[in-house]
């Protein structure tokens, strides 16, 4: 056993199989058995007197064929088609030898086999018996072995070198009727010729020449016939071929023995659950225990393999394996009543796909029901002694069961030491809940395959992480912006986008004009009370703070196009002295890429400094609202109304109308920051009115607006309406 | 890894060094050099387990595996003389103890620490080594039980032979030793000392094998420009595996990267290769953990040292967050190999952040897709988690369909077709109401039939199939005994038909009626 639970080599026999079916007359015959498909129900409700229906008998062909299909069930369902792992191809041979499917994914499934072997039907004893040959089978086998794989040819392309043969072996299980020992002699010789020939034929074509082909001869008779033919043990014929050979009864023996050897085949093994309490009737009080066997890969059993041989606490005492009455060994598993719901996360060493060995069963259908409905199931060693061992698990995903295998050794994980010991674990006040929320809009769905061109969803996921963490102060104590989410949004949200309408710009500022707001009122800034001394910084402290904070947000940013860039823009222009803005502003119409340079290598403590003087000036020009609020607070309703109003910008279209009015409202003298901000959004809607007239007379609808942009100015960014220029358009 | 110290306590062992004017014997060497391999553990990799182990023609777990070194330490001062080397006992007691501790899916390291001499007679190095030959033979004929040489062991190692002498004094025994490494799978490795044999020698050679098989791999954990200075515990070991058409090698490239979240119900319990402890490593200079971070946390953090369990950590934070929403990280490790990183909790108390390393390749999680193809939410023009988080698009369903997900006919046991034609009947006694189902029966018994070349059943359910109909009671709707007179007349004429020209209802004045 040690030895069979080896790890499978390199190169298998199994990547490719070609199952052979002999369609000769002969094949025709009954096998033997047969089958009582009338059972009368016991409560008949028909009248007494009916005499069930006579008993079918199955043909070898029929048996032959529901073995074979069985056969190709159990390697679909644990290597699906979609790895292109194991391949099947199915060959029947008469007179000819016809294929019924080829190599190709799109043709490596039951059903396609199932339709082929419809259309081929049962064999007729009418054929011509004299020309049917299991040699044309054989033939074809070898030719369609020398056919590549899709796996084989990208591993051929991926071959450094062109010339270095690809490893290609296969096996041909080959189920016919043999007349004696000299018959599979014979066989054996046309296989061994057939497979030197197409060598040679492959070398010269662009074919695989075959390395080696493991040939299963499978002599089926009627069952109680007399079979002179003895089980053969694999045995090499030459370097290039072996043959075995296995003299079996047709019915449900040639199934048996498929069902074996697909085990062998494909390095698989049997497994059975049981103790599964299933009810006898649908609102049944009571249940009673059945049991299931399922096939998997031998993998799944690794551990008790390897155990098993090595150590005493596993022997056949505690664990157990049984054999059924064809031989098979199982491995016994004991089913855990679930809980409700498995969600938490298990250490799981291995997950391999299962079948049910008898698929339409009603406890299999019952089992594979209950799993595909999202249930999970924890399997147990079964044993005498000790401790409760659960070490599977059996769960669905997306339509498929799986055999998990769970850690159960000792873990050399125990006792770690808690994440709050090591570095930054004594910090307590990260902003978990705001990593969270960036998590889950950070979460990852599949996408379809990417047309050529363009790049891979995974690169665009790392794209969209990078973006967003330019600035992402981990603990709360650090930011500000960040804690004033209902004064500042949606710009941080709308700053981390790839790209920004027009419509967002707008936004971004309005954002920040409201912090103006808020600054010129001299509203609280909501700092958190923890980390600070005392009373903690001043209140004009905490603006210079955010604006700085701010600040570094939208430089991070500026880079990513140029909308963002004109974000930053109007943080910087809004924290100059107002004239100051009114000058550079007009310097910046003739040379403004120069300034944009300027301002970007501006340092930190300028733009502070530049900060710090705004604030002075707010301060004064806040006194005479102050003292206006000071005036009588029931004036306090209408003074913020105003406020409130004119904060949210109003809708473009009224704006035209307004435009005159809201300048009026100035209370002459030196520009209000009110006066500032108006002025600003006014030249902007008015430079949108301008774009608009432009589209109408153009033919298409940038041309226009470009032509108008190169004669202002020798800048070329032509979808680039600074608002510079537009200002000296405007009025 | 576990580390198990199998130290050779034969009688060559007091051999007294021939050079040198102290007065030490092998065993001392090998003493003093197993406490240095210690000593680096107790320093770099606080968190492994080793076991001591001493042999000689027997073997005897000298100290548990633990990761108390002080009990490590005093055990090796616990060390008696034995007789003769025999190799190979103490192996076969290495594996046992392994796999009574850790079972067979955890990799171990066997430091094997002797003087090279071979031993004689019945369990000698060149006994052991016949034998495995002679095993290996009759293991290709028949499958032996019991008689098993424990080389390779059965769990995951690497072994190191690490021999006290001189290269002349073992030049015959090179060979030998080496092909124990090889047997093992390769990993590993024979160790001398440099030049003499000396205490200094011999410490310089532990020191370099504790730092080549124990190093202090630092890894970054990176989500954007959001970093942290992490340590994997234990190291994540270089992938090697071989599969169906080549080896497959994977080198951790340091830099565990995030690509974007999960919810831990969706990634589901996949199958991992390794776990590790995912540890934020202590720094003496402190690296700013977010772009611009340094900015409003202000510029005076001068004095790092006292501030590593106040300075902040991204890998603190993001196990905060995972652990609260119950999500996982998705991280790549190297080219197309992958892992998830989630809170895990020894005990109600502590909990961690864990690394679970998935086996390398796009489609290393089945009901995930290829990881490659994984993208963000943000670029889809429907979020399909839903608009209140109840949906997800995990599992992905794959196109085709496992035989026991659709209604697969297999009559290999007469109860699979007595099943199929009782269903038939059923339905055919509750025409016209089950008419939808009665046919898709009968038509998926006819296709099987086809398929099966079982053309007998055909005639045979169509008997049955008129038969019910003249047991039709008084009461019967009148358009059953049409639809059964005419599945009976169809299903005879199907031998003949194509496989895919489905038996259809037929159209009566009843059932045109039922449709207005």
């Amino acid at each position: 056993m040690a030895a069979e639970g080896s790890a499978p080599k390199i190169f298998p026999s199994s990547h490719k199989t070609v199952v052979i079916l002999d369609h000769s007359p002969f094949m025709s015959e009954p096998c033997g058995q047969t089958v009582d498909f009338d059972i009368l129900p016991k409560q008949s409700r028909a009248a007494p007197g009916i005499i069930p229906l006579a008993p079918l008998a199955k043909s070898l062909w029929t048996c032959t064929v529901e073995a074979a299909s069985e056969y190709a069930r159990v390697v679909y369902d644990v290597y699906p088609p979609r790895s292109r792992d194991k391949l099947l191809k199915f060959v029947i041979t008469d007179t000819e030898a016809r294929p019924l499917n080829s190599w190709v994914e799109e043709e490596q499934s039951l059903s396609n086999v199932l339709q082929g072997l419809a259309v081929v039907g049962p064999p007729s004893e009418s054929d011509d018996a004299e020309n049917c040959s299991v040699m044309h089978g054989l033939a074809m086998a070898v030719e369609s072995l020398c056919e590549g794989s899709e796996k084989q040819l990208e591993h051929k392309a991926s071959l450094a070198d062109p010339e270095e043969p690809v490893v290609n072996k296969g096996r041909v299980v080959c189920i016919t009727t043999v007349k004696s020992q000299g018959h599979i002699q014979m066989l054996e010789e046309c296989m061994q010729e057939a497979i030197v020939q197409h060598n040679k034929i492959a070398e010269a074509a662009d074919k695989l020449p075959i390395t080696h082909c493991e040939l299963v001869l499978i002599h089926t008779v009627p069952v109680g016939a007399d079979n002179n033919i003895q089980d053969e043990p694999n045995k090499e014929v030459s370097s290039l071929l072996s043959c075995e050979v296995h003299s079996v009864h047709s019915g449900r023996h040639i199934a048996a023995k498929l069902a074996l050897l697909v085990q062998k085949h494909f390095h698989l093994t049997s497994t059975t659950i049981t103790g599964i309490p299933m009810k006898e009737e649908q609102n049944a009080s009571t249940s009673a225990n059945y049991d299931v066997e399922i096939l998997h890969s031998k993998d799944a059993h690794i551990e008790i393999l390897k155990m098993g041989s090595t150590s005493q606490g596993y022997d056949s005492s505690g664990f157990a394996c049984s054999k059924d009455s064809f031989g098979r060994e199982t491995v016994i598993l004991k089913w855990c009543t679930p809980k409700t719901n498995i969600i938490e996360l298990q250490y799981c060493t291995g997950a391999y796909r299962i079948t049910p060995a008898d698929v339409n069963s009603r406890p299999s259908s019952c089992l594979t029901n209950f799993l595909l409905n999202g249930r999970a199931v924890m399997l147990e060693q079964p044993r005498k002694s000790g401790s409760k061992v659960i070490s599977h698990m059996l769960a669905s995903h997306g339509g498929e069961i799986f055999l998990h295998c769970l850690g159960t050794g000792r873990s050399p994980l125990e006792d770690p030491p808690s994440i709050s010991e090591g570095t930054g674990g004594r910090v307590t006040d990260y902003r978990i809940t705001d990593y969270g929320d960036f998590m889950k809009e950070n979460r990852l769905m599949p996408f379809p395959v990417p047309q050529e061109g363009h790049i891979l969803p995974a690169k665009e996921a790392a794209a969209v992480l990078e973006r967003t963490t330019r600035y992402w102060p981990l603990v709360i104590s650090d930011t500000i912006i960040f804690n004033m989410a209902s004064h500042i949004d949606p710009l941080p949200t709308l700053i981390t986008k790839a790209e920004l309408t027009e419509d967002e710009v707008v936004e971004c500022q309005k954002s920040i004009y409201h912090l103006v707001g808020m600054e010129s009122r001299s509203e609280p800034l909501p700092i958190p009370a923890m980390g600070t001394r005392g009373k903690g910084p001043k209140r004009d402290e905490q603006y210079r703070q955010m604006w700085a904070e701010l600040d570094t947000l939208l430089r991070a940013h500026a880079s990513t196009s140029v909308n963002h860039q004109k974000v930053l823009e109007c943080l910087q222009e809004i924290r100059r002295p107002a004239e100051e803005a009114k000058e550079s502003s007009r310097k910046a119409g003739k040379k403004e890429e120069v300034v944009v340079k300027e301002e970007r290598v501006m340092t930190e403590q300028s733009t502070a400094e530049l900060a710090w003087q705004e604030i002075q000036r707010y301060k004064a020009m806040s006194e005479r609202e102050r003292s206006d609020f000071e005036v009588g607070n029931t004036n306090n309703d209408h003074f913020r109304h105003r406020q409130q109003t004119e904060v949210s910008s109003p809708p473009i279209k009224k704006l035209k109308t307004s435009l005159e009015d809201s300048q009026g409202k100035q209370q002459g003298g030196q520009p209000s920051l009110l006066a500032i901000w108006t002025s600003r959004i006014n030249s902007r809607y008015a430079s949108r009115h301008c774009e608009f007239a432009g589209r109408l007379t153009a033919e298409g609808n940038k041309a226009e607006l470009y032509v108008n942009l190169n004669k202002d100015s020798t800048n070329g960014t032509s979808d680039k309406p600074t608002s510079v220029k537009q200002e000296k358009r405007g009025p | 890894m576990p580390t198990v110290i199998l130290l050779d306590l034969s009688l060559s062992m007091t051999r007294p060094i021939v050079s040198g004017d102290n007065d030490f014997q092998r065993k001392h060497l090998a003493i003093q050099g197993v406490s240095t391999l210690l000593d680096y553990l107790a320093a770099h990799n606080r968190l492994e387990f080793t076991a001591l182990v001493a042999f000689s023609s027997l073997w005897e777990l000298v100290v548990p595996f633990t990761r108390d070194y002080k009990e490590l330490k005093e055990g090796l001062n616990r060390m008696d003389d034995y007789d003769k080397t025999c190799i190979e006992t103490g192996l076969a007691g290495v594996s046992q103890i392994v796999m009574d501790e850790w079972g067979v899916g955890l990799p171990c390291q066997v430091i094997v620490v002797t003087d090279g001499s071979p031993g004689v007679g019945k369990g000698s190095l060149k006994e052991s080594l016949e034998r495995f030959y002679s095993l290996q033979h009759r293991h290709e004929d028949l499958s032996t039980e019991g008689d098993e040489f424990p080389l390779p062991f059965p769990f995951p190692s690497k072994l190191h032979l690490v021999c006290l002498a001189t290269t002349p004094e073992v030049q015959g025994v090179l060979g030998q030793l080496q092909r124990l490494v090889d047997m093992n799978g390769g990993a590993g490795g024979v160790h001398l000392p440099e030049g003499e044999l000396s205490m200094a020698t011999c410490q310089a050679l532990f020191s370099k094998l504790a730092e080549t098989q124990f190093p202090a791999v630092a890894w970054t954990l990176k989500c954007g420009h959001m970093s942290s200075e992490v340590q994997a515990v234990p190291i994540v070991e270089t992938f090697k595996k071989m599969y169906d058409f080549g080896p497959v090698v994977r080198e951790p490239s340091l830099e565990m990267e995030i690509l974007g979240f999960l919810d831990s119900k969706d990634i589901a319990s996949p199958a991992v290769i390794s776990r590790h402890l995912v540890l934020p490593k202590p720094t003496k200079t402190e690296k700013e953990v977010s772009e611009g971070g340094g900015a409003a946390s202000g510029e005076g953090d001068g004095d790092t040292a006292e501030h590593d369990g106040k300075a902040p950590s991204f890998c603190v934070l993001l196990h905060g967050s995972l652990k609260v929403e119950s999500m996982v990280a998705l991280v790549q490790l190297g080219e197309s190999w992958y892992g998830f990183l989630y809170s895990w909790a020894d005990s109600k108390k502590k909990s961690n952040l864990m690394l679970s390393v998935l086996e390398p390749g796009d489609d290393a999680v089945s009901w995930l897709g290829k990881i490659s193809q994984l993208g963000p939410v943000a670029s889809s023009p429907h979020n399909p988690y839903g608009e209140d988080d109840t949906m997800s698009p995990y599992p992905v369903r794959h196109a085709d369909k496992r035989s026991y997900a659709q209604n697969t006919t297999v009559w290999i046991k007469p109860s699979g077709l007595q099943t199929d034609v009782q269903k038939i009947l059923r339905n055919a006694r509750k025409l016209p109401d089950k008419q939808q189902t009665f046919y898709k029966e009968l038509n998926r018994l006819r296709k099987a039939a086809l398929s099966f070349g079982f053309v007998d059943l055909l005639e045979g359910m169509s008997a049955m199939l008129e038969r019910e109909c003249t047991l039709l009671p008084g009461t019967a709707h009148p358009d059953a005994a049409l639809q059964l007179t005419h599945a009976a007349k169809e299903l005879r004429l199907a031998i003949n038909k194509d496989y895919d020209d489905n038996i259809a209802p037929l159209q009566t004045h009843f059932s045109k009626s039922d449709n207005d």
